[in-house]
């Protein structure tokens, strides 16, 4: 990878890192107080990331496909917008705890509508703050609320199915007829790589597929491959 | 830790128990890609938290409470939907905040919008949900959360 391509791709963090460096050297006291608010959100990410991390890879190694494609795949119809509103609502945690659950159920055949509404749901209609909201909203205000928002994530999950198509989705994430790799649970380990090197290679600490006419891919060598994938995050399809 | 979270945990590690007894290598595996995956995401998350405590300490959420409720209704509503889409702020201390802006006779407009946008959309959160997702669906999802957010509000304000 090359220099400003890195730059490119930890431009915010990059960003961050130095309105820290000036704030510090300008006001310290200012930074301090940054600092500190920032090691309360620390520590909300650190009780609930492990264990949706956890979580996730269970999910993605016990739960086959076809079940996810039929529970909340596109003909999943009002089923699965009901179990993604429940998903989403019992959930914990700030919406960013959600991406990873999100990308492993499109990557096994969820639809977007059904993505968007566990995101939506995920962030502002959530069971364990009822109590909050009705403490200090009141029930007539969070019964309102909660209805409208179910009706607005309705209309705008179909209005996004409508308008963002799996070919949008970063590629290695599809659910592609071919040859696909989780980039999630890929360890980096380059097995793959050096098993049949005109289909991968190494980026960084993952896998990419080298970009080629996939009709001329040896189906053997590519087998060979997936069996040799210590964590199974390679996968063919016919 | 609040209750669901604590579920959320328990079912983690029953399910973790049963994967293990039922199948020794899976398990490890299931460990390792999780593993990965926290690696993979980590820098990101740092990223957003820092961004998120150097922002508030900059931007108090009272402090915008008090710009908000100095403004026209259209105004203030605008106004707080762009705060709550600049930063992100957990659902639990978000609802105090809109309880104090509804007490503090803002208004309910404004108020919702502020809710609603400070946990859906996200600034901060932009380059990780584009990294998993991509740019198209980053674009649209907040774009029309962010839309959406201001319909809530307004039928809110229609309705109470």
């Amino acid at each position: 990878m090359t220099i400003l391509k890195k730059i490119k791709n930890n431009l915010f963090l990059i960003i961050v890192v130095f309105v820290y460096l000036a704030i510090f050297i300008m006001k310290p006291t200012l930074g301090i107080d940054s600092v500190k608010g920032s090691a309360y959100y620390l520590k909300e990410m650190l009780m609930i990331m492990p264990v949706i991390f956890v979580l996730t890879a269970l999910l993605d190694l016990w739960v086959p496909k076809e079940k996810i494609m039929q529970f909340l795949g596109k003909d999943s119809k009002a089923k699965g917008a009901l179990l993604s509103f429940v998903i989403g609502s019992v959930s914990a945690g700030p919406i960013y705890a959600a991406f990873p659950m999100c990308v492993m159920l499109l990557h096994k055949g969820a639809s977007i509508r059904n993505i968007i509404i566990i995101l939506s749901s995920w962030s502002v209609i959530k069971i364990p703050m009822l109590i909050n909201e009705f403490k200090f909203l009141g029930a007539e205000f969070m019964i309102i609320r909660w209805v409208l928002t179910i009706i607005a994530i309705l209309i705008f999950s179909w209005i996004t199915d409508r308008i963002v198509k799996t070919k949008d989705l970063p590629k290695d994430k599809l659910l592609t007829k071919g040859l696909s790799i989780n980039k999630n649970a890929c360890i980096g380990c380059g097995i793959c790589a050096n098993t049949y090197p005109q289909a991968f290679e190494m980026q960084g600490q993952k896998a990419v597929l080298v970009e080629s006419d996939p009709s001329s891919l040896d189906k053997d060598k590519i087998e060979e491959a997936v069996d040799a994938c210590p964590v199974n995050a390679i996968e063919y399809q016919e | 830790m609040d209750i669901f979270t604590i579920l959320i945990w328990l079912v983690t590690l029953i399910f973790l128990g049963v994967s293990f007894v039922k199948d020794k290598e899976k398990t490890k595996q299931a460990l390792k890609i999780s593993f990965a995956m926290g690696k993979g995401m980590l820098p990101s998350i740092l990223t957003i938290i820092f961004a998120v405590g150097l922002i508030l300490t900059i931007l108090p959420p009272a402090d915008i409470a008090t710009f908000v409720g100095k403004q026209h209704v259209l105004v203030a509503t605008i106004a707080a939907s762009i705060f709550g889409s600049i930063t992100l702020i957990p659902a639990f201390i978000a609802f105090p905040i809109v309880g104090t802006l509804v007490g503090a006779g803002v208004g309910v407009v404004p108020s919702v919008a502020f809710l609603t946008t400070l946990t859906m959309v996200g600034f901060v959160t932009f380059p990780l949900e584009k990294k998993e997702f991509g740019t198209k669906f980053t674009l649209v999802r907040n774009g029309l959360s962010f839309v959406f957010a201001i319909l809530i509000a307004l039928g809110m304000g229609v309705i109470i």
